[in-house]
Formats: structure tokens, C-alpha cells, sequence
């Protein structure tokens, strides 16, 4: 592919890359924390949120209610693309109950501003992604309701208001939205072939709005040009949805007199939302108070501001009353932001001992209607040559405009792609060369002597012993008790197969973190914090690691979330951000906290700070019987025991691991069963392995389902999205997976003070490449070579089909 | 509009309602049980789950008024309480069988009653199959399941244990 525009090119320099984080730059008293750990730290201390949820009263969004609340109802577009020329809302707004009828058109005249969405990742560490030819690239505004045309199916084009929920979608029907038809595109390599009909922007001609290059073109060319053997591949991988359990709501109120708005809204970090709704309404921040409480699921989907928070919020202020909104199961699998859809191309040189060269990859990302996120593109970017020492690559990544919902970093976000990319390419790489697949991954992993270890387009892989995890997993797995294991499926008729995947990823995320810790004289200790949790337990790992600092019952400490009157910043959970850049803040919080109740406790006893030494949450003048505790010295006159600290920290963290898959497939009925799953994850510290462990499982359960069930079908004819139900949306359940045997490996990352990588995205990460490789393996028997996600039993007989077609082709 | 009365916890309730008053949304918006969830319109995730009459349902698939001829209504609020969880709700608490807990009513329902209508004789198969409409986004089911079967162990401890015994 030669396409005529100068890009900009990136180099990773050699120089040896400096790390790892200073005891020395830290807060007084740090020493202190670093002694404390870890009392609580490590221990599967039992949840505290657990209690609530168990017994109904967890705090979803939709739980709430507000006196004199209306509902609000979409209308969306039946089309892919397609010109507004009119909306008709006279008969819904003569329907019972009716406040109010909406558009894209009242969104002008009011003078709303699209979502800020912010879709660079914008660390020092990120790969930096720029338009074709340089530049910032050009995002297409995400306005609340579109007043010119819809460019997907299930865009809201206006929204009603009416006094039942019922009343509001019944006369939702009765709006008349006038369209004209346009040429439409779902498939990324369509939209970008320099031809496409469809032109989802007009400022974008050719769709193709991020074209950057990365990499060293010359030393990639060189290997390649003296390479032994060379492999290539191409690969799709699809998209799908997050779906989390919880449908999105959001429940707005205006007060006029104060003019302030109240949004409740389960999101993946509260502060973000109050900000970027506030410029879209054109108010300032502190005028929206949003609260996020208990969120039933995110996994990504959730983690960019969506058009129906701004407009309930709208329509409260214009119908003068509290509106609610909850999506139906079917919106959501039109409307949440998606996930995947990257076509990768891959090309592996090697030598003649199968020793990796070079690499060269060509990326393509579906970011659909509008850019909502790039964080897919730049995160595998940074990551195609995975756990393996290959000293030079090239990479274009491009992303491109389509006819489709918006994607969004789902759940280990760009990973999963260039992990699926990279351990099939080794297998056909090992096929090819006649080598056993596990021998060539041992021969180019990355040594643990090379750490910190610079990839070839410029990541910094902080620690890790890869090829240790392999051989755990292995062993874990019982790796060679497969032949036996294979022998006794084979004479129940039944095809056994294994596949093995290796994967580094990253964890970056938004760099500031704030903390503020208040001691209590009640005896009770709380903690102001800007992450949030769905599902990852937050209010008890983070409670481990303050009772730790201090000294105190992790009981005591309670962590406030999600009221953004009450936390000022945070950057929200993603990207396995929330323990490192929140315990972090915690423990130079509680370190200055500690040296402050040192500093009490010594002017409580007229003595020298240096005589003061600390027990626990005990402060004793040395050598006496003088102490003095750490909640009485929040009751002495000098006002409250308080701090607050903010910190920014971008230095990226790479969590990494092996995982294993063992399937079983009945070549009649073409079922795959998934016999046996094995993973080792490198997490960094573990604060609390029975919160780690359990991410795991749920992250190899959703990558797992891509592999095996889970896609957005969109039907190429007509654009329309075919997946709107559990009933078409394959997902995975109790009765089609097996108990997982995961295992965590602790190499403590240099990065930062408590070692912690991530948790959790592991589990995904590397499951749609075991699980293809492991049905590859058993239909290997039978001549199959490739196949395509998700691996159902109509894609099995198909490729069944096929190679038997082929070998009969090769017969005759 | 039409009144409906129900059992459900014990306590009778008669709210007036319309007709197509579904029971998942008479206890939600007129009982105010919020703990009961609706995560699909078609009748497939289960976290709507409550007991009627004995047996597991799905409270999104019946009307408010049809529900009254089939029994008494049991929802999560009606297992334990934060002071005195049920023993399946402790087994899901000690095995980590939650993560955001959307889908744990439902499932802490179905499972409470899969051990009852069982007795407690439980294999990881049996759970797996009967969890199969109740979907959980977060845990991969795997301490799900090991709870559910730890839960029914601990029934059948209970069932065996002697007369007078207690
Ligand atoms: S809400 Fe009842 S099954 Fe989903
Ligand atoms: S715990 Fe989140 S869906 Fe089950």
C-alpha cells in the first residue's frame, strides 16, 4: 500500500531508560510507610461493599428517585447514515403526558457545545498518534442530538420528556424524523480504500483521520532484506460490547434558584463527567454536582461521557423538573460505546536459527461515527511486539471513520488485538520453520537482564520474568500430561487441543491521583479518593493499604467515592490505573499525615520531635510511659488531623503473564468445550490476591467470549446492527465455561512506591489468542489452518468443511 | 388502573397500578425494593430473579397482577439482613462471588433456591446448568459456583446434623 502523505515518524532512542521511583524525592516520614507495609497488604481481607450488595441495598443508579421526576425516551435512527431534513414532533407532543420534544435543532439554538472527549491519551509515556501529515487530527464533534445528519443506527436524534416512563417511549414512536438516505460503511478497510461512497465527515474525504508511523523504516528493511524466513499475516479483530450487567442511567436535576445541577449517573469516574457536562451545558464545573455511587459494570464502556447525561440534565433545566433516563438492554447494545475492531497486518523476519529480527505492522482501528477514544490504537501500538526481544519494527496506525457506533477502550483496551496478532503469527512462524512453537517463544523472549527493557518502538517494559511465567503456567496447566489427556478424547471420538499465549501489556491512565485523609476523633478515618470502582473493591484494598500506613483496624477506615461536591480530582479507573496511582497518593498522604501526628504528639508533650517514637497508632515520648494515640490527637484543640495530596506520576507499568487453553470439540456436532484454563499473571505487588484473583476470572471469561461467542454483527446490505439482545449477543454463562486454575506472580515493579503493576486485564489479555490456537491445534488434524472469531459451531463446520474441500481439491 | 395485592416479605401490599404493571416494577418503583434489578428486556439475565410461590422466577416476565395467584413474593431484602446474612448470602461474601454486584440479588435468589429445591445435593455441573439464566459480567462465575457449592454443603451438614442438635 503506497499512499502519498508524509507522516511523522518516530524513533525510540537507545538510551538506557531511567525508571524507577525515589525514596529519596518522597514525603517526610515515607520511611515509616515503607516499614509498615504490609500488615493488611496481601491479605484477602474480605470486602466491605460487600454487605450492602448482598442484602439489596446497594446504590445503583436507577435506585434513585427524585420527588416530581419526568422520564425521558430516545428517538433514534433506524439508519446508517443519512441527512435530517426534518423532525416532526406535533403528534407526540399532543400525546398523553407529554412535556417536551427535543432536537438537534434545540440543541443549537440553546447553544450547547459538543462532548470534550479528549481522545488522545496524553501522557509523556503514550504512543503519540497525530492526523495524516502531522497535526492534531480532527475528531468530529459529538454534539448531544446531530442537527444534520445521523452516521449510525441507534443515534439519538431527539429525546422526549413525559410524565411516565411509559408515556415517554410510546410517544417516542409518534416522532416524525423526515431523512434522506446516504451511502453508508461499517468495515474499517472499505471506509479506508481511498474510494469509499461514504464520507462520514465531510472535513475527513477519504474517512482516514490518524495516520502516524512509527518505529526505524531502515534497520526494519535491512533485517527483512537478510532475514532466513519471513512470515506474514492478516488478521480482524472484531467488535464487540462490554456489556455490563447495569443498562446506563442518569437522573438530573436543575435548581433555579441556585442554579446549580445534579446528575446521578454510575460512571467510571465522576469528576471527569461533572467536567466535561459542564462544558457542554456551558457552566461552570462547580454549578454540577455528579454522583456516582455503586456502578453495576464498566469494563471501558463507561468511562467516556455519553449524550443522555447531557441531556437529562438539559431537559430538567428546560421542562423545570428532575428527569430520569435508563436504557433498555437493546439501547445499550446499539449505544454503549464499543469495543476492538482492529485490522492488523503482521509481518515476522527471522534468522536461520528462528532468532526474531524485525517486525512490521500495519494497524487499522474502527473508531466508528465519531472519535471518542484512541486509547485502542495507542496502547497496541506500543505493544506489537509483545513479550518477544525484537530489535527493529515499523508501524503505521491508522484510524478511520465508519458508518458504526463509537468504540472506546473496552475492557485491556488494544491489547488483546496485538497479543491475538503476534502469538499467531509466532505459531505460523514455528509451522513454517519446523520448529516446536514453545522452543521458538523460549529462544526470543525477553531475559529478565534486559529489564528495564526498551521495545523496539520505544516502550519501556519496567520488570518481569517471562519466560518463569511460561513455565509455570505450563506446569500449572500439566502440560505434558496432555498427550495422555488427547489419547483418551481421541477414543471418545473427541478432537483435544491446547493453545498457549504469552502477553505483555501496559498500564498508564490519567497521571494525577489526589488523596485526602482525615482522622476522626470519633476513631473513624476517612479517605477522600478519585478513582472508581465497579466491582473492583476499591472501598477494601484501599482501606488495607491506609490502615497500613497509620497503623489502625482496617475497619476503621472508610473510603468516600463518587460525590464530586466532595472529591475535587481524580482520574477515574481505567487502564488498571486505580490501585497503583491511588495507592500511591494514599501512602505520600499518609506518610505526611504520620509526620504530622509525630509533630502533635510532641508538642503535646513539650519534647523534641526526635523523641517521639510511633507504635502502631501509638506515639510515645521515648523511654516514659507517655503516650498519646492517634485519634486523641485529632481531639486536641489544634483542629482536625487532616491532609491533603495530590501527585502525578506518569511512568507506565507492564503487567505480564502466560495463560493456557485446553478445548475439546465434537467433530459432528462442531460444540467446543473448554476443558482447562491455566494463567500466571505478573501483577506487580498484590494488595489483595482474593480481589486480584477474582478480576482474573473475570477478565478470562471476557475474553473468552470474544473469542468463542460475543459479536456485533452489523448486516453488511442494509448497515444494521444484527446483535440487540442476549438472545442474538452470545455471552458468556455459568454452563459454557470451566473453573479457571490462575496463579499470580508478584515481580515487584521499580516504578513506583508500593511495586504495584495491575490486576485484571490479564486475564483478557491473552484469551482470544489461546483459545483460537487451542481450536486450531485439535481441527489441526483435519487441515485446518485458520479461522476467524468467534469460534461458534457454525464457524468450526465451516472450517471443517472448507479443508475438506481442499484436500479434495488437492486429490484430484 | 387496577389494585394488586401482594405478600411479599411477609407483608401484605395492595398499590394501584396499571395493568401492564410488571412484578419486577411493582416491587421496584411501588414497593420501593430496590434491590431486585432489571438488566435486559428480554428475559434473559436474571437479575431480576425473586421467589414466588416457592420457585425462582423471573420477575420481568410477569405481570404484578398475575403474580398474586401464584403465592407469596421473596426477594432479596426478605434472605438476611447486613446484621444476619442468609447462609448463601455469607457463602458469597466469604468466596468473593461478587464483584459490582448488579447481578448478586438475582443470583443469590436462584441459588438460594436451586439448594433448597436440591436439598443440597449439589455437583459443580448441576450449578453450572441451572445458573445458566443468570448472567454475572464480572466474576466468570468460578466463586459463584464455588459458593453456591460450599452454601449447599453447609445445608446438608444442617440437615444431617441430629435432631435437637443445634
Ligand atoms: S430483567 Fe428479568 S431476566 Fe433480565
Ligand atoms: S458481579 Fe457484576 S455482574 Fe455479577
Amino acid at each position: 500500500m503506497t499512499r502519498a502523505k508524509t507522516s511523522a515518524v518516530r524513533k525510540a532512542s537507545d538510551s538506557a531508560p531511567d525508571i524507577a521511583w525515589r525514596w529519596d524525592d518522597a514525603p517526610p516520614d515515607m520511611d515509616y510507610v515503607r516499614e509498615a507495609l504490609f500488615r493488611h497488604i496481601g491479605k484477602p481481607v474480605a470486602r466491605k461493599e460487600d454487605k450492602r450488595l448482598l442484602t439489596g441495598k446497594g446504590r445503583f443508579t436507577d435506585d434513585f428517585n427524585l420527588p416530581g421526576q419526568t422520564y425521558a425516551a430516545m428517538v433514534r435512527s433506524p439508519h446508517p447514515h443519512a441527512r435530517i431534513l426534518g423532525i416532526d414532533a406535533s403528534a407526540a407532543l399532543a400525546a398523553p403526558g407529554v412535556l417536551a420534544v427535543l432536537t438537534g435543532v434545540d440543541v443549537l439554538a440553546d447553544g450547547l457545545g459538543p462532548i470534550p472527549h479528549n481522545p488522545l491519551p496524553k501522557t509523556n509515556f503514550d504512543m503519540k498518534l497525530s492526523a495524516p501529515g502531522g497535526g492534531a487530527p480532527f475528531i468530529g464533534p459529538h454534539l448531544l442530538l446531530p442537527a444534520d445528519k445521523v452516521r449510525h443506527v441507534g443515534e439519538a436524534v431527539a429525546v422526549v420528556v413525559a410524565e411516565s416512563a411509559a408515556q415517554a417511549m410510546d410517544a417516542a414512536e409518534l416522532v416524525d424524523v423526515d431523512y434522506e438516505e446516504l451511502d453508508f460503511v461499517i468495515d474499517a478497510l472499505d471506509a479506508a480504500s481511498g474510494s469509499c461512497p461514504s464520507v462520514v465527515w465531510d472535513e475527513v474525504p477519504d474517512n482516514v483521520f490518524v495516520e502516524t508511523h512509527f518505529g526505524d523504516r531502515e534497520a526494519t528493511d535491512a533485517a527483512f532484506a537478510r532475514a532466513a524466513h519471513v512470515v506474514e499475516a492478516s488478521f480482524h479483530i472484531d467488535r464487540v460490547t462490554g456489556v455490563p450487567m447495569e443498562p446506563r442511567a442518569a437522573l438530573a436535576a436543575f435548581d433555579a434558584e441556585s442554579g446549580k445541577y445534579t446528575l446521578y449517573a454510575g460512571s467510571g469516574g465522576a469528576v471527569r463527567q461533572k467536567n466535561e457536562l459542564a462544558e457542554v451545558l456551558g457552566i461552570e464545573p462547580k454549578s454540577l454536582r455528579v454522583l456516582s455511587f455503586d456502578v453495576g459494570g464498566n469494563f471501558g464502556t463507561r468511562n467516556r461521557t455519553y449524550v443522555e447525561f447531557g441531556l437529562t440534565l438539559w431537559a430538567s433545566r428546560r421542562v423545570g423538573r428532575p428527569v430520569k433516563y435508563t436504557a433498555t438492554r437493546s439501547e445499550a447494545f446499539l449505544t454503549d460505546y464499543q469495543g476492538r475492531d482492529l485490522h492488523t497486518t503482521v509481518a515476522l523476519a527471522m534468522d536461520a536459527e528462528g532468532r526474531f529480527l524485525a517486525m512490521r505492522a500495519d494497524n487499522l482501528s474502527n473508531v466508528g461515527a465519531r472519535c471518542v477514544s484512541l486509547s485502542p490504537l495507542s496502547k497496541g501500538s506500543g505493544l506489537i511486539t509483545g513479550s518477544y526481544d525484537i530489535p527493529a519494527a515499523t508501524l503505521r496506525s491508522r484510524a478511520v471513520f465508519t458508518n458504526t457506533m463509537c468504540t472506546q477502550a473496552y475492557r485491556s483496551s488494544g491489547r488483546p488485538e496485538v497479543t491475538y496478532a503476534i502469538e499467531r503469527l509466532v505459531e505460523i512462524a514455528a509451522k513454517q520453520i519446523g520448529m516446536d512453537p514453545i522452543e521458538l517463544r523460549r529462544r526470543n523472549m525477553i531475559a529478565p537482564d534486559r529489564m528495564p527493557y526498551r521495545n523496539a518502538v520505544g516502550q519501556v517494559y519496567d520488570s518481569g520474568t517471562y519466560e518463569t511465567n511460561m513455565d509455570q503456567a505450563m506446569a500449572l496447566f500439566d502440560w505434558d500430561g496432555f498427550a495422555a489427556r488427547r489419547e483418551e478424547a481421541t477414543a471418545r471420538g473427541m478432537l483435544l487441543g491446547r493453545g498457549l499465549a504469552n502477553y505483555v501489556e501496559s498500564s498508564i491512565g490519567s497521571p494525577r491521583e489526589r488523596a485526602e485523609i482525615t482522622v476522626l476523633p470519633d476513631g473513624r478515618i476517612e479517605v477522600v479518593i478519585g478513582t472508581q470502582p465497579s466491582g473492583q473493591g476499591h472501598e477494601t484494598s484501599f482501606a488495607q493499604v491506609v490502615a497500613d500506613m497509620l497503623g489502625v483496624p482496617v475497619e476503621t477506615v472508610t473510603i468516600i467515592i463518587g460525590d464530586t461536591d466532595v472529591v475535587s480530582v481524580g482520574g477515574g479507573s481505567h487502564s488498571g490505573r486505580s490501585m497503583r496511582h491511588a495507592g500511591t497518593v494514599m501512602a505520600m498522604a499518609s506518610s505526611e499525615l504520620l509526620a504530622e501526628a509525630r509533630r502533635r504528639a510532641a508538642e503535646h508533650f513539650d519534647v523534641a520531635l526526635d523523641r517521639i517514637e510511633r507504635d502502631g497508632d501509638q506515639y510515645r515520648v521515648a523511654g516514659t510511659n507517655h503516650t498519646v494515640g492517634l485519634f486523641e490527637l485529632a481531639a486536641l484543640p489544634s483542629g482536625p488531623l487532616a491532609v491533603a495530596r495530590t501527585n502525578e506520576m506518569h511512568t507506565p507499568v507492564f503487567p505480564n503473564g502466560t495463560a493456557i487453553c485446553e478445548v475439546e470439540i465434537d467433530p459432528e456436532l462442531c460444540h467446543v468445550e473448554i476443558t482447562r484454563y491455566a494463567t500466571i499473571d505478573d501483577v506487580g505487588r498484590c494488595i489483595n490476591p482474593m480481589i486480584v484473583h477474582g478480576q482474573t476470572h473475570g477478565g478470562i471469561a471476557q475474553g473468552v467470549g470474544q473469542a468463542m461467542w460475543e459479536l456485533c454483527v452489523t448486516d453488511p446490505d442494509s448497515g444494521q446492527p444484527l446483535a440487540g439482545s442476549f438472545m442474538d449477543y452470545g455471552m458468556p454463562r455459568a454452563d459454557n465455561l470451566p473453573s479457571f486454575d490462575a496463579e499470580i506472580a508478584e515481580v515487584i515493579s521499580p516504578t513506583n512506591p508500593l511495586g504495584i503493576k495491575a490486576g485484571g486485564e490479564g486475564g483478557t489479555t491473552p484469551a482470544l489468542a489461546t483459545v483460537t490456537l487451542a481450536v486450531l491445534d485439535a481441527l489441526a488434524p483435519l487441515g485446518v489452518t485458520d479461522i476467524k472469531m468467534p469460534l461458534t459451531p457454525n464457524t468450526i463446520w465451516r472450517a471443517i468443511g472448507e479443508a475438506r474441500q481442499q484436500e479434495k481439491g488437492v486429490m484430484e | 388502573m387496577q389494585d394488586v395485592t401482594l405478600t411479599v416479605n411477609g407483608k401484605t401490599e395492595t398499590r394501584r397500578v396499571e395493568g401492564r404493571t410488571l412484578l419486577v416494577q411493582f416491587l421496584r418503583e411501588h414497593l420501593g425494593l430496590t434491590g431486585t434489578h432489571v438488566g435486559c428486556d428480554t428475559s434473559q439475565c436474571g437479575a431480576c430473579t425473586v421467589i414466588l410461590g416457592g420457585r425462582a422466577v423471573k420477575s420481568c416476565t410477569i405481570l404484578a397482577s398475575a403474580a398474586a395467584a401464584r403465592g407469596e413474593v421473596l426477594t432479596i431484602e426478605g434472605l438476611g439482613d447486613e446484621e444476619a446474612l442468609s447462609p448463601m448470602q455469607e457463602a458469597f461474601h466469604r468466596h468473593h462471588a461478587l464483584q459490582c454486584g448488579f447481578c448478586t440479588p438475582g443470583m443469590v435468589m436462584a441459588a438460594h433456591n436451586m439448594v433448597q429445591r436440591h436439598e443440597g445435593e449439589l455437583t459443580e455441573a448441576i450449578v453450572r446448568r441451572e445458573l445458566e439464566g443468570n448472567l454475572c459480567r464480572c466474576t466468570g462465575y468460578h466463586n459463584i459456583v464455588k459458593a453456591v457449592l460450599a452454601a449447599a454443603e453447609a445445608h446438608r451438614a444442617v440437615a444431617s446434623a441430629p435432631a435437637g442438635q443445634d
